[in-house]
């Protein structure tokens, strides 16, 4: 059912619920002059919702009741114990009629005319014979009660203030739960705690899930607005536009939808008062004259991609350029050697703006750059895409949630930091074969891949100066992809886990900084900052040293031959052999002590932060002494442990690399160096290993292969 | 009511939700002086203001093990590090004006003078501790 006609058929049910009490006092004394007001607050409120949706017969009742007590409380009429049976009569149809409504029925039609001339002040006894068709009603009411039996979803409403505390509330148990787990686990094994610690566990999982479900929001509560607001817009600015939605069922945090909501409208703006032509301009394209802004929703994992698209001119690429040199943010020659999909997001540079006059609708200081910084403020992404006279779209890219955000904690002068996982391109070893290190004056630059990417540390950043020098080779850097699709890489001192962590704000005085962009709880209760990754690219000059550095990527790439290749991650297993797994299924190194691993015939485990993982590869050979190397693959579902000798290192390999289908175990066979390199197949190893997971159940946690 | 380099300030009571001893406390780089961490009170994050450097005087050092107010200020949680903390006093009277000022460093921070069981006390605005020392800021 359409929710706002859930709304109504609530909205009707709670008033006709609340008034019960009253009407019966009413009853009992009918001078009474407040209930008579708060009958006829009803009977008015229910008519003007019918008006609203499509239900005549609904109004034609109410509006009859809504006359009658109108005259009682003008005093042109005497209210009496007809007046008020046939009320009652009229609101008890009302309630029958709500709930046919809800349960989809039509109602049984007739006797409404009975209900209205029983209103009339002349209404004799004859009629008011006719008017306890009440009877004759509760009759046909039967059949709807019945109906009412169907399973209806029930609803309340809530004030969202109290689900937000409800959600806080959570979020501090599953803090305050970690705390406890620590302690726990320093206290050592407690089998009587432990158990009902587990459930305990178990249940908050469960109820965090709930609550986040909780906060969801239809996006069909976003579009809902929007078709008013493009009347109004074309309106104003003499077009005709056709709204179309899809996906609006689509859930979004309610917190998300909020913070949207302003760039949605001005990308709709945008779209209406620059995309689409007027109706003239239109018939002489020969295009339909009413333009047709479009949305459209999808769910793709633990995000949410938007897109709107008009079909109107397009971006006027020529004349954004001739904005970006005038306005100075671009010489020419800087121009010249972008590519369309960079020329085309020059509209979200600060200053330009393709209208030639502001008008009232859009240019009222806000651009699209702010459009751009708002959703990247909420960890989102957003695209462009333009083909001259057919129109724009622009691709959001949300993530469902705000208050919980998958990051990556990082490391850096013995401190910890997360990252939000949505920048995070990949992790390279500064020390890794395929990275190179190269000085260009004070920038210190990495080669990695063919591209040349610009470093900063992290220390520096924290630092607020690059004096002290930092060792380059022993940092572990992380390549950023910002929104603008540039690339930079953040040494860090060394990277930790990936986790989900639940963000909070952070004061003004802190927020000042601009490098961070909340807080959160470590496990062990210790705070750590978030950073905010697109400041700090800002702040470090990036954005700028990007775009002279991102000319010659392209040159070089599309030199390079293009070749698909699939980054894998190359270890000795425990035969001295070289073997491969794909990079995208690697979730971390881990080293644990041979205690740790337990194998008894068939059965090979190992346990690795007091979670129980299926061990593979301890086939190949005898078990190293002492400390072991593991590497910890997932396909997002469950996760293996692979032992091995020796990690090596990342490296690049031939898509079409040759399958050998005699050794079930590898995927193919790939060239290496000139040497050949088994890749394994890790889906036969997940299928193999079934369901290995033993983890405490964390469903919010959905983990990606970065 | 307690101490702030070596003198007797108050804090509004209603304001202080409760008294604590730093335990831990995780530095936060680039921020104003006067900031000295985040710590984390019953898993949540409290900003901690060393109060002896957001009024301008030289701070005492590490926080950890130093006693804390911890005030809720527009939707924000802070640990206000103080020299010593005491008990709660009753104001006996509205905070006054003293001729001559209550000099440099307190004249911004200070509401007023209130007279209590244990002798005059300086009653401190929360915000201007938050916001920090001027000259500090600028």
């Amino acid at each position: 059912m359409d929710d706002l006609l859930a709304d109504f058929v609530a909205e009707t049910r709670e008033m006709l619920e609340a008034s019960g009490e009253e009407i019966v006092a009413w009853e009992a004394d009918p001078s009474d002059k407040a209930r008579l007001d708060t009958i006829f607050r009803f009977v008015h409120t229910v008519k003007g919702n019918c008006g609203f949706f499509d239900f005549p017969r609904l109004e034609r009742l109410s509006h009859a009741a809504e006359d009658a007590l109108a005259d009682c409380r003008a005093g042109r009429r005497k209210p009496d114990r007809a007046l008020v049976s046939a009320v009652l009569a009229i609101m008890d149809r009302i309630g029958q009629m709500n709930d046919a409504i809800e349960a989809g029925e039509d109602y049984p039609a007739g006797g409404d005319d009975a209900l209205i001339e029983a209103l009339q002040p002349n209404a004799d006894s004859a009629s008011l014979e006719e008017a306890p068709s009440t009877e004759s009603d509760n009759a046909e009411g039967g059949t709807a009660r019945t109906i009412r039996t169907a399973p209806v979803q029930r609803s309340i409403r809530l004030p969202v203030d109290l689900l937000d505390e409800v959600m806080k509330g959570v979020s501090d148990m599953v803090l305050a739960r970690n705390d406890l787990a620590r302690r726990l686990r320093e206290a050592g094994e407690q089998p009587t705690i432990d158990g009902p610690f587990e459930r305990l566990s178990a249940i908050l999982a469960d109820v965090r899930n709930a609550t986040t479900r909780m906060r969801m929001q239809r996006l069909e509560h976003l579009f809902g607005a929007l078709p008013r607001l493009v009347r109004d817009l074309a309106h104003e600015l003499g077009k005709e536009v056709a709204v179309e939605f899809e996906g609006g069922d689509v859930e979004l945090d309610r917190e998300m939808v909020e913070m949207v909501r302003d760039p949605l409208t001005h990308i709709i703006r945008n779209a209406i008062d620059h995309g689409i032509e007027p109706p003239e301009k239109r018939r002489e394209a020969d295009k339909r004259e009413t333009g047709l802004l479009k949305f459209a929703a999808r769910q793709s994992g633990n995000r949410i991609s938007l897109a709107i698209s008009d079909d109107g001119r397009g971006i006027d690429i020529d004349r954004l350029e001739a904005k970006a040199l005038a306005a100075g943010v671009y010489t020419r020659a800087e121009l010249k050697r972008m590519d369309e999909r960079q020329k085309r997001l020059l509209i979200f540079e600060p200053g330009l703006s393709t209208a030639d006059s502001v008008s009232s609708v859009s240019g009222r200081g806000v651009g699209m750059d702010v459009v751009r910084a708002n959703i990247e403020k909420v960890g989102g992404s957003i695209d462009v895409f333009s083909q001259p006279g057919e129109g724009t779209t622009f691709y959001l890219q949300l993530p469902l949630t705000l208050s919980i955000m998958p990051a990556l904690t990082v490391e850096s002068e013995g401190r910890l930091y997360a990252l939000p996982r949505s920048y995070i391109e990949e992790i390279v070893f500064a020390q890794s074969r395929d990275v190179e290190l190269a000085h260009a004056g004070e920038r210190q630059l990495l080669t990695f891949r063919n591209r040349r990417v610009p470093c900063i540390a992290l220390a520096h950043v924290l630092a607020g100066n690059e004096t002290e020098p930092v060792d380059w080779p022993e940092t572990t850097l992380v390549l950023i992809r910002l929104a603008t699709d540039e690339i930079f890489a953040l040494a860090v001192d060394r990277v930790h886990d990936h986790e989900d962590v639940v963000v909070k704000p952070i004061p003004p005085a802190i927020m000042e900084t601009g490098i961070y962009a909340g807080t959160t709880l470590l496990d062990d209760g210790r705070p750590m900052m978030l950073l905010d990754v697109p400041n700090i690219a800002r702040d470090c000059g990036m954005l700028e040293d990007l775009r002279a550095r991102s000319e010659s990527v392209v040159e070089e790439e599309s030199a390079a031959p293009e070749k698909p290749s699939l980054p894998v991650m190359l270890f000795t297993g425990l035969d001295q052999r070289r073997r491969a797994v794909r990079l995208d299924l690697m979730q971390r190194i881990d080293t644990v002590e041979r205690e740790a691993i337990d194998i008894e015939g068939a059965r090979a485990q190992v346990v690795i932060e007091d979670r129980i993982f299926a061990l593979a590869g301890h086939d190949d050979g005898p078990l190293p002494e002492g400390r072991c190397r593991l590497l910890r693959l997932s396909d997002g579902e469950s996760e293996i442990a692979l032992i091995v000798a020796e990690v090596l290192d990342a490296a690049q390999i031939d898509q079409d690399m040759r399958a050998d289908g005699r050794d079930p175990r590898y995927a193919g066979v790939a060239l290496l160096e000139g040497r050949p390199v088994p890749v394994i197949d890790a889906h036969r190893l997940f299928v193999e290993h079934g369901n290995p997971v033993s983890a405490e159940p964390a469903p919010a946690r959905k983990v990606n292969a970065l | 009511m307690c101490l702030i380099a070596e003198r007797r300030v108050a804090f509004p009571a209603v304001k202080v939700r409760s008294v604590i001893e730093i335990e831990r406390i995780t530095p936060i780089p680039r921020t104003a002086p006067h900031i000295a961490g985040i710590t984390a009170l019953r898993s949540q994050a409290l900003t901690v203001i060393d109060c002896r450097v957001a009024l301008g005087f030289e701070s005492r050092g590490d926080p950890v093990g130093s006693r804390a107010a911890v005030v809720d200020h527009e939707g924000h949680s802070y640990a206000l590090v103080v020299d010593q903390a005491f008990d709660v006093v009753d104001a006996l009277g509205d905070p006054e004006r003293v001729p001559g000022g209550f000099g440099e460093s307190w004249a911004e921070a200070a509401i007023g003078m209130v007279e209590t069981a244990s002798g005059p006390t300086l009653l401190i605005a929360l915000e201007t501790l938050i916001a920090g020392h001027q000259a500090q800021a600028a």
